[in-house]
Order: C-alpha cells, then structure tokens, then sequence
C-alpha cells in the first residue's frame, strides 16, 4: 500500500474533472485519478453544442435560458442553481474561447449559435439560436482544449487509476439547540493502479467527484462502456444520499439497435422526425416548436409511433431522422461526424435515405446531491467539507426531471469550475482529516474475494440480464408493474453477483476483475434508480409512469433522496431509505409543459 | 406521400418511405480471431490466439473482442470506451492496417481468412492488446499543444473569421489515438521521432490566427527527430481514424519551418 | 482455442510496473536542435539537387547519346575531347558532386530509418561516408587531371589517341 497526500483530489477526467483541475491546479497540490487517459472520457463524444445566452446571432438573455432549463427540467429544478449556470453560462463560454476552443464562427468572426431542443426566445415564443458549437464536434473540441490547458499548467494526472473507495470518517456534532447529528468528514480515496493492480491511499483534504454517468445500467445507450456509475455508487455506499436517481434522459436519435448518438443539432439544422408513413409526426405532439421539443417529449413520441404499430423498418422497431431535403454541403459543414457514424454503421447515406433511430439511454438527471457551490451534501442542507461533486455525477438540480441539450457541456464547465475553485479555497484553510484505520481493507477484501471466487457466474452474463430488464421495463414508458418486475430481476442478479467468477488471475492490467467491480456499482445504482422510480407515483419529465400519467405537483414536486440505511426498507426493498428534499422556487411558478 | 397536417413551410422530402430506412434482416456469420497475445506476468513470449465466434451484420471488431472477453476467455485484454471511433482507446492492427476496432465492421473484411488483431507497433508492449502509451504523450506534450496569447484578453471572445477558423479545421479533429504515429515505418525504428500524432497538434495551433507560439513550436519540431525525419509514406494518413490528412499537414509544417528559417 | 490459466500459476515476481512514471531511454531525445538545422538543410538540398539534377542529367544523356551520331560515337576520344572544353568539365563536375551527395544523402536517410542499433547504423554510415568522399575526390581529379594524348614507351601517341592530338 503506498500513501500519497494531496490538497486537492479529483476523481474523474473528463469535462468537469479537468475543468475543476485547470482551477485547482493552479491554486493547490493537486492530483486527478482518471480510470481512463483524460482524452478518452466521454465529454468527447458530445456533439451538438453549448448554449449561452451571447446574443451573437440573435436577441437572447440569460434569463430567458433560466426558464427553458426550469420548464425543460418539468419545474424539478432548484431555480437559483439554473440562475447561476444560465448567467456564468456566458463566461463559460468566453473562458473556453480564450483557452482556444475552435468554435465556428459568425462572417463577423464571433462565435456563431444554432437552435437546440426546448430552448426558446422570449419564454417559449419561438425556437432561440443559443447553442455555441464546433461542428458536430462540440464535447471533443471541450474535452482536447481542457486537456490541452492541464498539460499548459503541469496538472499530476495518475492515469488508469480507478478509485474503489471514498473515505469518510463521522463525528458527532453538537446543534445550536442541544440536539446531536453525525459529520461526515472526508479523508480521502483508495484507488486501484490498473496497470500493476497496486492499492494506493490519497489522503487529500478537498475530494473532487466527477465520475461521470451510469449509461450502462441499460443495454441501449449512447454511453462509453465504462459509464458504469462508479461515483455515485462510491458516494451512496459511503452514506450519502442519491437525489432524483428516477430520472433518466433518453436521447430521441441513437441510431437504431446500436444507440450512438446522433446530434439534436440534425434537428437544430433542420431535419425531421417521420414514422412508416411518413409523417412529420411531432406537429402533433408539440405544435409549436415540434422536432425540437425538449428530448423526453421527442423520446416518448417516438416510442409511442413505435407503439402503435407506424414504426419503420422491417420489425417496425424505429423511426426515420430524415436530412434528405437538406444541402449536402451544409450536412458536410455542420453535421459531418454523425453523417458518418450513419454510413459506418447502418451503411445508410444520409444524403438520400433517412437515417432509422430510436430512443438510447444518455443522461442521469440525478446523482450526488450538492449545492451551487459543488459541495456535496449529506442530508437536505449538511454539506459535507472537503467533499465536493460536478458533472453528470452531481445532481445540482440544474436539470431536474429531464435536461435541455447542451446544457451538460454548460453544467461541466460552470459547475466543474466551481468545483474546483471551492476545493481549492477549503484546502488553503482545512486540516487533513486522520485516514481511517485499514483504510484499503474493504476494497482489498473485495478484491481478493473476486479473485478468489469460484462461485461460477460471468459477469457480462449478469449485466446483459441487467441491462436487458432495465431497457424493457424502465425505458421512456414505464408502470408499477414494469418496475416491480425490473426490481425483483435485480434483487435476483445481486444475489448471484456474489458468484461472480473472473477469468484473468493476473495483476497487470486486469480488467476482467475492474468489470466485475463496476457491475457492483451497476447493479447498487440499478436498484436506487427502480426504487426512485416506483416510488414517484407520477410522471414528470424523463419518468413517465402509464399508471400515473399526470404531473402532481400536489404530492410530488419535491426531490427524491435515497440513502444507504441497512435499518430501513422502502416499498418492500431493504436497504433503502427513502426521503424528500424540497425544490427552490424563485421566480418561475409551475405551469403546464406545453411546447 | 400524404401528410394531413402538413404546413406550407415544411420542407419536402426526397425519398419515398416505405420505400427505404435501410434495415432488413441482419445476417450472421463466424468470424475467426487471431490476436497476438502477450503477458509477461506469465510467459516471456508472446503467441497467438485463435477462436471462432458467431457474429451479426453490424458487428465490429471490438464487439468480436468483447465476445471472446466476455463469454471464452476474460483474460483478453484490450483498452476500449466510447465504442464509436470518438475517444480513441482501441487503436490496434487488424490485419496489418492501424485502425480502431470499433470503427471496422466485420463484414468489410475478409472472412475466409481469420482476421489478425495485434498491438500497435512501435510502442512498448504492456499486456495483449494494450501499449505503453507514455512516450506517445510525451511528445504530444513537447509541441507546447494548448494557445499561447500574449495580447491581453478581450472582454468579449477573439475574433477570428470563418476562413482563419477553417486554416486549421482538419487538425482539430484529432482524437490522440496513436494509430497515426504507430503505423510510421519510422517511428517503429526511432522512437525518439516526434511522430506524426505531435506534429498534427502543433500544426492545429501553428495555424490558429489566434496563437502566438507558433515560432516556438517550429524550432521544437526544427529537430533532428522533428518534421525533417518524415518520409512522405502516407500510412499515416490512411491510418487516421478521423480522416484527417495527415501528411499534408507534416508538409505544411515543413514548409512554415523552412519560410521562419529564410 | 481457448486458453485457460490455472490458478496454480501465480504471477511471476520481479516484473518492472509498466509507467512506473519512466519513459524507456530509447524515446527520450537529446534535443540538439543544430542538427535541426542540418536536417533541414540536407531536406531542401535534397529537393534543389534533385531539380538540378534532372537538367544535368538529360542534357548529359542527350548531347551523349541522341545528338550526332547518337550512340555509335562515344569512345575514348569522345569524352576526350568534351572535356578538352571547361563547360563541359564544369557541367561533369557538378553532376558527380551533386549526385554523389544526393545518393550519399539518401542512403544516410535510409540507414537512419533502418538500422536499429546504433553501432550498425555507425559502421554502415561510416563505410557509405567513406565512399562518398572516395567517389567524389577520384572524380575530381579524373576530371580536372584527364590527359587524352597519351604517350607509350616509345614517345609515339598511342594509337587510341583522338585525331586532335597529332595537332600538338
């Protein structure tokens, strides 16, 4: 076991991980533990843009984006949080130019925007052009320009170092009135050395969680394979709770039967959604701004064509994003990667024949629960110090039930910076907290017991079986019924998961033992996300449920929290405590969605 | 093509529906494998591996990899994430072309034949499938690859016009994959060249109007194991996995040192 | 084929970590940037040369070859008597020196590009400099020291001799 003590630990190296680095760095001992080189995380494969109200191409002001992100989010989001991320949305901007993101360029030469979903001018009058983008480029261009400045600021990077565990220690603390409540305190984080399958403790003062999504919890997504929830599993196990975890975005256009992303910007350029027969079919699902309803809406009137019986294709399984009608040479100008992801690996030309897609998993509105200054909290109000989060593993609520496009390459940046920044501050003035006793010994009992096992199951066996209920019963449409059935699959596979059996014995490199490890985190989040979602008796945003069609704000305008509680049981699962934390209200009154 | 709803200003579309959407049914086929395997833990020697699995239409190299991984044997290692060409993890040769596993499907290939998958060349073998990628980011990092601006920053965003912004297009795309540099016959003989990977990104900046060390750049790449040690074989720019034309932008670095130098 | 590893084999000890934060000393470069300056030098001489030679060559092989009599007329007295002029010698000259450079030039790329030990590439660039300067210093002096009108033992011009020479 080696120890090594940083200021400033960022666990993640993507968007927000490096965004956070490029403040922290310059400011405090600093070090990011990556499971993957920095350039391979997913940021880079975002596509379509970045909004920020610049009004470069047309009127535009931040507060107007503040409302599309509340009335996108289905009025689930904390209005001060999407307060902060629309207004520092435009030094976001600035900031990435000034560090040298290419973006595409007005004639004037400033940077040109283009329309995505749900954002509009003037609250909802007409489709607004906002998003900042580099081609269908956007993500890559973030994540190569924030590399590119950690290397321009000698940023420590421990490459391929996965981190198995958060260490916290409790204390007891004393309230104003007498009454005592536990501190979670952070101490630092175990991590695995890929490439030796060494342990090594950091201790740190300030902890930084920017781990990213849980995409392959479903067997359709657009995510990376190693999207596999580690952060929020490692915060939940540690007693943290898990806000909004019900609330899965799926992308309107993955290519069919693959779920590779196809930009929204296909439709911010113009192109259209049609069913078997043809029809532009969102004119009757959102009159007014059609293809470019916010994603959830798209998403369930796709599978809705799907469902009664006008997909396309020879199961009638999808529906058609059509581009024929636009110039080739804009297609090669705006939108030239997904053109090519279509030819690849459909053999489709986009130029002549509509491209089949269909909805895929993409986005965890929830995750760690923090405040606007990226402090994760451990209740509704406690934050914990040192402990900060950002990015997809953070649930601010900048999006609430279901995030605006682009906005997650904003959340990275506005809030990954504040991340960073705050980490920095709170390690110039904090003590380093004690590592616990045997701080390795739970990740190397759990290590040796799955080198050790010869209980017979394969993981990729358990994670198909996982990812195959969740797509059939947690996807865009989802009722009590499908959701007890995905919970009793599960509660199925975590038994079995204590066969697991891995193949490679070996120490260098074994990512046989990592995939097993990140099942476990798979399944933890699986079971969160089931629970959340049979217990919001409504639908809202990315949850729809059949049985409860209606948003009822009456009952259900509040945040779910889950937390770890082995005392506790919750709509007959154990283990999980379920509770509520109240939504910020500021300015903006819940009205119906209409689009 | 009738669509009761459909507004004067929809534009109309060039295809027949039910005509096309691609699809149909999704043929199988078996692929045969051999991969260069390689675990110093166990063995001094590397060997190959052979297996043969049942694969579908639209199956790719990666996904022929995974199978074997995840259902034959899970000591098959390779390095893979996004699995759609973007995050360049799984750059490897197969059959003796550098190219990503997630980008080939098996169908272009010929089946009759195994398909060879090895390491790419010219960098220290780790385990299998995955390589030492250190010496590569290593000159990545010399080239200086981030903006240098001495002029002090506006309150807006720089202005740079469209026509500057496409100077330097071709070369933003790069994904730092290594396939480029490790498919260069002279790379795999002299490690110390830069390799074409480096000099892509030092001409992503060279070119930007906005930047200003470029000079900077041309004297590091003005080495004996800088541009001059380029031969002009194009593996590199059939390798690219982003289809970016890499030897012309080793030219144009060329030519930028020689006109800094007269 | 499937390879199974027995659990019995443990993994063998003394195995360097891989990135064990080093970089294998053959990737390191010294970074002597004069020699940046050579190779730069040697690239564009490469390039003129090349174009220089293009010329020198055709106008040697056609005034050789295809004007007059064509091939029929090159013999000793031929070339004699060319280099009886000061263009033609100059003209000779300067294709001997640049296309030994430019050969010996391209024969140092390539051994750089594939000898793969030092000490290989060492000797062969020894032995091609060498005979670089071989070539190049015996050509000269063939060139400027030519004498046509040979005598034999006798004094008496060899019957080989061109006609000019019975003139002196």
């Amino acid at each position: 076991m080696q120890v090594h003590k940083y200021d400033v630990v960022i666990v993640g190296a993507g968007g927000a991980g490096m965004r956070a680095a490029i403040e922290s760095g310059q400011r405090a001992h600093t070090a990011v533990l990556t499971k993957l080189y920095p350039t391979r995380s997913h940021t880079g494969a975002a596509q379509g843009g970045m909004c920020a109200a610049l009004a470069n191409v047309e009127e535009d002001n931040w507060e107007w984006h503040t409302f599309d992100t509340v009335k996108g989010g289905d009025y689930l989001v904390d209005q001060d949080a999407a307060e902060v991320m629309a207004k520092e949305a435009i030094d976001a901007v600035l900031d990435l130019e000034k560090m040298g993101l290419p973006f595409n360029r007005t004639p004037e030469g400033k940077i040109d925007q283009r329309r995505f979903g749900g954002h509009t001018r003037d609250h909802g009058k007409a489709a607004v052009r906002r998003a900042c983008y580099a081609a269908d480029r956007t993500g890559h261009m973030i994540l190569q320009t924030l590399y590119q400045n950690c290397v321009k600021h000698n940023v420590e990077f421990y490459n391929e170092y996965y981190v198995l565990d958060l260490l916290t220690v409790d204390e007891e603390v004393t309230r104003e009135d007498g009454t005592t409540y536990m501190q979670k305190k952070t101490a630092g984080v175990v991590s695995y050395d890929l490439a030796n399958g060494e342990i090594h403790v950091f201790q740190a003062k300030s902890v930084v969680f920017a781990t990213g999504g849980l995409g392959k919890i479903f067997k359709t997504t657009s995510n990376a394979h190693t999207l596999t929830a580690d952060g929020m599993a490692l915060a939940y196990r540690a007693g943290i709770p898990l806000e909004d975890m019900e609330f899965v975005q799926f992308h309107p256009t993955g290519l069919a039967g693959l779920g590779i992303l196809l930009s929204e910007a296909a439709r911010g350029e113009g192109a259209i959604l049609r069913n078997s027969e043809g029809e532009r079919f969102m004119e009757r699902y959102a009159p007014t701004i059609k293809d470019l309803a916010p994603r959830d809406i798209v998403a369930r009137s796709m599978a809705n064509e799907v469902r009664e019986g006008r997909g396309a294709g020879p199961n009638k399984g999808y529906v058609l994003l059509d581009l024929t009608h636009l110039e080739p040479a804009h297609i090669d100008a705006k939108l030239p990667d997904i053109t090519e992801f279509a030819r690849t690996y459909l053999g489709v030309e986009p130029y002549t024949e509509p491209v089949p897609v269909f909805p895929t998993c993409h986005y965890a509105m929830g995750g760690v629960p923090t405040n606007v200054n990226a402090e994760v909290l451990q209740d509704n109000d406690t934050v914990v110090p040192g402990l900060y989060a950002a990015g997809e593993v953070a649930c601010v609520s900048v999006h609430g039930s279901n995030r605006l496009g682009t906005n997650s390459l904003l959340d990275i940046n506005v809030f990954g910076k504040r991340a960073g920044l705050a980490a920095a501050e709170y390690a110039s003035t904090a003590e380093f907290v004690d590592i616990p006793e045997n701080p390795t010994a739970f990740t190397e009992n759990q290590l040796n017991a799955m080198r050790a096992s010869t209980g017979g199951e394969r993981t990729s066996t358990l994670r198909t079986e996982l990812q195959e209920t969740m797509d059939a019963n947690m996807q865009v449409f989802r009722s009590e019924e499908t959701i007890k059935e995905a919970l009793a699959v599960i509660a199925d596979l975590r038994l079995r998961y204590k066969n697991v059996q891995i193949q490679d014995k070996g120490k260098r490199f074994n990512l046989d033992l990592l995939e097993a490890v990140e099942l476990g985190f798979l399944l933890d989040m699986a079971e969160v996300m089931t629970v959340a979602a049979l217990h919001r008796k409504e639908s809202r945003g990315g949850h729809y449920r059949e049985d409860f069609p209606e948003r009822d704000d009456e009952n259900f305008m509040l945040h779910s929290m889950m937390y770890l509680d082995p005392e506790s049981s919750t709509d007959g699962t154990n283990g999980i405590r379920a509770d509520t934390k109240p939504v910020v209200f500021t300015r903006y009154e819940p009205m119906e969605r209409k689009y | 093509m009738s669509t009761p709803t459909k507004e004067a200003a929809e534009p109309a579309s060039k295809i027949d529906m039910k005509e096309s959407g691609g699809g149909g049914e999704v043929p199988s086929f078996d692929v045969t494998l051999q991969v260069r395997r390689y675990d110093p833990e166990f063995s001094d020697e590397a060997r190959w591996d052979e297996w043969t699995v049942t694969m579908y239409g639209t199956d790719r190299v990666l996904d022929a990899l995974h199978k074997v991984k995840w259902e034959i044997d899970g000591s098959l290692t390779f390095r893979r994430s996004c699995a759609h060409g973007v995050c360049g993890s799984d750059a490897m040769r197969i059959n003796g072309r550098n190219r990503l596993a997630c980008k080939v499907l098996l169908k272009d290939l010929d089946l009759s034949k195994p398909v060879l998958v090895e390491p790419i060349k010219g960098l220290p073998v780790e385990k299998d499938l995955i390589v030492d990628m250190e010496p590569f980011f290593q000159s990545y990092r010399e080239i200086m690859p981030f903006m240098v601006n001495n002029s002090p920053a506006p309150t807006g965003e720089r202005i740079q016009s469209p026509e500057e912004r496409e100077r330097f297009d071709d070369t933003t795309k790069c994904i730092l994959c290594a396939a480029c540099t490790s498919s260069c016959p002279v790379f795999w003989t002299d490690g110390q060249y830069f390799g074409p990977a480096a000099i892509v990104n030092a001409h992503r900046f060279i070119f930007d109007s906005r930047d200003d060390a470029g000079d900077m750049r041309l004297e590091v790449l003005n080495d004996k194991e800088g541009v001059w040690r380029c031969r002009t074989t194009f593996n590199c720019t059939d390798a690219c996995p982003r289809g970016i034309e890499v030897t012309k932008a080793i030219q144009e670095v060329k030519r930028a040192v020689l006109s800094r130098s007269m | 084929m499937t390879t199974t590893k027995s659990d019995a084999l443990l993994p063998a000890q003394g195995i360097e970590a891989p990135r064990s934060g080093r970089i294998d000393p053959k990737y390191l470069r010294s970074g002597s940037s004069k020699s940046g300056s050579f190779e730069m030098a040697a690239w564009v001489f490469m390039r003129v040369s090349g174009a220089a030679l293009v010329v020198l060559i055709f106008v040697h092989l056609t005034v050789n070859l295809l004007v007059g009599e064509g091939i029929h007329q090159i013999d000793f007295g031929f070339v004699a008597g060319k280099w009886a002029n000061p263009v033609w010698q100059f003209w000779d000259l300067t294709m001997l020196w640049l296309a030994m450079l430019h050969g010996g030039n391209g024969m140092r790329t390539i051994i750089n590009d594939y000898a793969e030990k030092d000490s290989t590439r060492m000797w062969l660039k020894s032995i091609l400099y060498l005979s670089v300067i071989v070539i190049i210093v015996l050509g000269t002096m063939v060139i400027f020291t030519f004498e046509p009108c040979l005598l034999d033992g006798s004094g008496q011009l060899l019957e080989s001799s061109p006609s000019f020479c019975q003139n002196v």
